[in-house]
């Protein structure tokens, strides 16, 4: 019987090393421990041995089974996966995504923007959006009865204040509160009166820049604004500066940055008016400055290739998802 | 503004390519937006944008003059038509000016006997190809010298004005005009006007009367050149909603030396082509507004600090020579400049240092960083916090939206929402007329769009302002909020996952998240009263008792108005109050090394019992060794009879200095269930 016993467990050892499958180590299973398996014969044999073997024939069998069983065990574990049994693995199954959504392409932008001055040393400001004349046309060197105020058609409230029209009235609230030198950005929404279409809206973002110390130039306006636009454009964008009038400015230039054949307007910037200066109780004798302003969507329509304004405020998810 | 540049070659030589002084213009601050070619008369248009403070510009001459400036070649003035001593002035008439500060300088002509009336091609071509149409010979010219020398000029059938009177004054309250273009208009006291002895037969420099209006049939004409007030000017015209090239001119400030200029120039013509009998001496009225300030001091210096780089001394007094300003020099490095009367724009020094960067050239002034140390950069910490909610938002998959600040009344109740809402008096769109006090209707129509266009899941969020006055004599205050909103599916359905409908917990979810992101976990709810919620469901967060967001079920009778269909929850965080509570820096807190025991603890309690209680009431029994109570089940129906519900906590027991001995928890336990059971007349439920 003990012959009987090593002899299976011989038999079983060279079974098992050529298990290369679950599906072998199911038959291995079957035919060694199944109900007749070669195991289950030899217990079945039991009865027939000598009382004063019986005890140890007992334990050696059962010791047998248990490595069997252990090993059909290890055996299925260590068999590869594409052939264990109904279920296939299917890698070409699509993955499960979490589910995500997107900051908006004009946040994305102002961020953008944010960061580049940010940079370059200047601090990311805000002021309120509703305002009063004076920090959107009188401090701003903006006559009240001009044809410069054209530029600036406004919404009033119903007790004497406007919307903001342009972010410039931060450039006051800041200079009203702080001394020189500055370096801020101010990013934020502006209103006016425009009717909708592909190229307006009566909302839209605008950015200010400002920069005061006791030495700052125009020269400075030109290389800061250079360096700016080939943060964002890219270091091969081509920049023209051309004079242009704005009341809070002087000199003023409006800033083109070559595009396809031509060349685009993408800012309006200046030395800051002494006039603004003595508006804000600034000593125009001692103080010189520089400010800038751009438009948030205007920027954003160029680098993305939108073409009409509105997508930015209809909020189609199959516009923000673009921009994830 | 239209530039015929043929026309401009009657004052300055163009040295080809035209595309050439286009540019130059451009980059000297004239910008030539287009350039048109036009046939038969062969002609390139220049289409130009002038800034408003360069109303010398708005005119042949003064392009041509600007070009000579930047060429630096010559220039010819107008032909015109000198003023006639030995002729009389007309006689018996009178201008009467009753409004100085309206009109300071009135002139006029009378013109007999017109015997031709056709006006010459060169005319009508010009004032074509500028955009205007001809109408007769007279006023064909009035418009020639208009676009030509920058002067609006109005002719008047003189046989039609009444005794043979000009009066410059305001006009009377109540008063009529019948304008050229058939507009009747009622006139405001404050209105400028040219009167005859009887009525308004012009509203000055704005537009002319029907009633005096020159025909085929005139042969007589009082031919008028003025001076009017820009303000005054712009004032009537914006009041009336009439525009015109004259108005726009006046309003701008038209050259005071041109008033005469035009005139004599449009006599020239029209003494060549109407071959009238008779032209009178001009009669005049006031003076010649003069500029109040007509010399500057310049010095180096000034030109160095502002722009960064030094213009050679004699380079500086060529340039504005060039310019037409009348330079002395003063002193070695400083100069006296004269303003020549059609440059109003220029009164002080860095005016004239931005001429010299405009003609020197901005591509010429290099580009330099600034010299002083960099000033260290605070941190804003509102847009910190803004930037922060962005990313985990959209991470967690909420899209941003942008939308308007202004809202219609829609949805909001007008009591509630609207009673410290700021309005605005001149709306523009669909009644559009609020300053939104709350972001809900912004993003319902947000989600009603976005099922139009066939999503089933909106899952939004903006951050911007709400507006309110709470004080009507204080500025009105903004405050910055996060809105949330969910529609549709949590999660689309999946190979692997089912989908399921958003629902109120969800976004409580989201906003505890949002909370806990900035370290603020300590949360109590209140019932939020929100006039757009279902009145049923609806929570307020608070921090510290500080109410920092709310969210709710937006109510039935809004989604039927956006026409929405499933539920929207909508939830508003205040940045400011959050602000307040941010954790900027978090310490480190130990967690128990001891094992945890957990026990189930599942009951039934009528629904009127809130889970919020029942998991506080567990935790104050806890003696300090919860650590935690989860809600893992909640269900109704099958054994749970109507009007109960079935909760299922698993509650998480901990001690941070020893290791809990099972029997003692039990007994914990047991006592926690039973007090429950008592004080809720709640029952087990397959309790452990």
């Amino acid at each position: 019987m003990k012959d009987q016993i090593n002899h299976l467990e011989n038999e079983a050892r060279e079974d098992l090393a050529r298990i290369d499958s679950a599906e072998m180590a199911e038959a291995f299973r079957i035919a060694y421990l199944g109900k007749k398996g070669k195991l289950t014969e030899l217990f079945k044999q039991l009865g027939t041995v000598a009382p004063e073997e019986k005890k140890s024939v007992g334990a050696e069998l059962n010791r047998l089974k248990q490595w069997l069983e252990a090993s059909v065990e290890t055996a299925k574990q260590e068999a590869p996966q594409q052939v264990s049994g109904k279920e296939t693995f299917d890698g070409s199954l699509p993955g499960i995504r979490p589910s995500s959504g997107s900051i908006h392409l004009l946040q994305q932008t102002i961020q953008e923007i944010s960061t580049i001055f940010n940079r370059m040393g200047f601090e990311i400001v805000e002021g309120p959006e509703i305002e009063t004349e004076f920090h959107n046309f009188t401090a701003l060197n903006i006559p009240l009865d001009h044809p410069s105020r054209d530029a600036f058609d406004t919404f009033y409230t119903t007790h004497g204040q406007l919307l903001r029209s342009q972010t410039s009235t931060v450039q006051i609230r800041v200079m009203q509160n702080r001394k020189p030198p500055l370096k801020i950005i101010a990013p934020g929404r502006v209103y006016r009166p425009d009717t909708v279409d592909a190229s307006h809206s009566f909302m839209f973002h605008q950015i200010e820049g400002l920069m005061v110390d006791d030495a700052v130039t125009f020269s400075d306006l030109k290389g800061v604004l250079h360096v700016f636009l080939r943060a964002l454009f890219g270091s091969e964008t081509k920049i023209r500066f051309r004079p242009h009038f704005f009341p809070f400015t002087e000199p003023s230039v409006e800033v083109d940055i070559q595009w396809g054949k031509g060349w685009l307007e993408i800012l309006g910037a200046g030395s800051v008016d002494p006039n603004v200066f003595d508006e804000v109780k600034y000593d125009k004798s001692v103080v010189r400055g520089f400010a800038f302003g751009l438009g948030v969507e205007r920027i954003a329509m160029l680098r993305h290739g939108i073409t009409d304004i509105r997508h930015f405020f209809e909020n189609d998810l199959r516009f923000l998802k673009q921009f994830s | 503004m239209k530039i015929s540049t043929n026309w401009l070659k009657d004052f300055v030589e163009l040295a080809p390519p035209l595309s050439r002084i286009a540019e130059r213009l451009t980059l000297a601050g004239l910008e030539v937006k287009k350039c048109e070619q036009l046939s038969n008369p062969q002609d390139t248009i220049f289409e130009i944008e002038i800034t408003s403070n360069r109303p010398d510009w708005l005119s042949h001459w003064g392009v041509a003059r600007e070009i000579a400036a930047v060429e630096n070649i010559s220039h010819k003035n107008p032909v015109i038509d000198p003023d006639l001593a030995r002729t009389p002035p007309p006689p018996g008439w009178k201008i009467k000016i009753k409004d100085v500060d309206g009109c300071p300088y009135y002139t006029g002509v009378l013109i007999e006997g017109i015997t031709e009336t056709k006006p010459p091609d060169f005319i009508v071509e010009r004032l074509l190809a500028c955009g205007i149409r001809s109408v007769n010979l007279i006023v064909d010219i009035t418009n020639y010298v208009l676009l030509e020398v920058g002067q609006p000029l109005h002719a008047f059938d003189a046989d039609l004005v009444r005794d043979k009177e000009i009066q410059l004054r305001k006009a009377k309250v109540g008063e009529k005009f019948l304008a050229i273009n058939g507009a009747e208009i009622e006139l405001k006291a404050d209105d400028l006007v040219v009167a005859d002895s009887d009525r308004a037969i012009a509203l000055a420099g704005v537009m002319g009367g029907k009633e005096s209006e020159i025909s085929d049939r005139t042969r007589n004409v009082f031919l008028e050149s003025a001076f009017f007030d820009p303000g005054r000017v712009r004032k009537t015209s914006r009041w009336h909603q009439l525009a015109s090239e004259s108005s726009y001119r006046f309003e701008r400030r038209v050259d005071p030396e041109a008033v005469d200029i035009g005139r004599q120039r449009a006599l020239a013509l029209i003494r060549k082509y109407a071959k009238p009998r008779h032209i009178s001496a001009v009669i005049k009225a006031g003076e010649k507004p003069q500029l109040a300030i007509k010399t500057i001091h310049l010095r180096s210096e000034e030109i160095k600090q502002v722009l960064g780089i030094e213009i050679k001394p004699n380079q500086v007094a060529l340039i504005l020579g060039r310019l037409g300003l009348d330079v002395k020099q003063h002193a070695l490095g400083s100069w006296k400049v004269g303003i020549p009367s059609f440059r109003p724009d220029l009164t002080r020094p860095v005016d004239l240092v931005e001429e010299l960067a405009r003609i020197y050239g901005y591509e010429n002034i290099p580009e330099t960083l600034p010299q002083r140390a960099p000033i260290s950069v605070g941190e804003n910490p509102r847009l910190s916090l803004e930037q922060k909610l962005r990313y985990l938002l959209s991470g967690i998959g909420l899209s941003e939206a942008v939308t308007f600040s202004l809202v219609s009344d829609d949805g909001l109740d007008p009591e509630k929402d609207l009673k410290q809402a700021v309005q605005i008096v001149n709306p523009l769109h669909h009644g559009l007329h609020w300053m939104r006090p709350t972001l809900v209707t912004s993003l319902l129509t947000v989600i009603q769009k976005n099922i139009n266009a066939g999503a089933d899941s909106v899952p939004v969020f903006e951050i911007a302002n709400i507006y309110r006055m709470p004080d009507v004599h204080k500025h009105p205050v903004e405050e910055r909020v996060c809105a949330m909103a969910l529609y549709g599916k949590k999660a689309v359905q999946t190979w692997l996952d089912a989908a399921r409908a958003v629902t109120f917990y969800d976004l409580k979810g989201i906003v505890e998240t949002v909370l806990a992101s900035c370290g603020c976990v300590d949360l109590c709810a209140a019932k939020a009263a929100k006039s757009y919620f279902d009145t049923t469901a609806s929570e307020e967060v608070r921090i510290w008792q500080t109410p920092v967001a709310f969210l709710g079920k937006v109510g039935a009778g809004l989604l039927k108005q956006w026409g929405i269909k499933e539920p929207v929850y909508y939830a508003e965080i205040s940045l400011e109050k959050l602000l307040q509570h941010v954790a900027r820096i978090r310490k480190f807190k130990e967690w128990p090394r001891y094992p945890a025991i957990d026990r189930d603890l599942s009951l039934v309690v009528r629904e009127s019992v809130s889970c919020g209680d029942l998991m506080a009431e567990i935790r104050g029994m806890g003696k300090g060794l919860i650590c935690e109570v989860v809600l893992f089940d909640l269900f109704r129906g099958k054994r749970v009879p109507e009007g109960y519900k079935n909760l299922a906590f698993r509650i998480i027991y901990q001690s941070p200095d020893r290791t809990l001995i099972s029997d003692e928890i039990q007994k914990l336990h047991d006592s926690i269930a039973q007090t429950l059971v008592q004080k809720y007349q709640a029952a087990f439920q397959n309790g452990k």
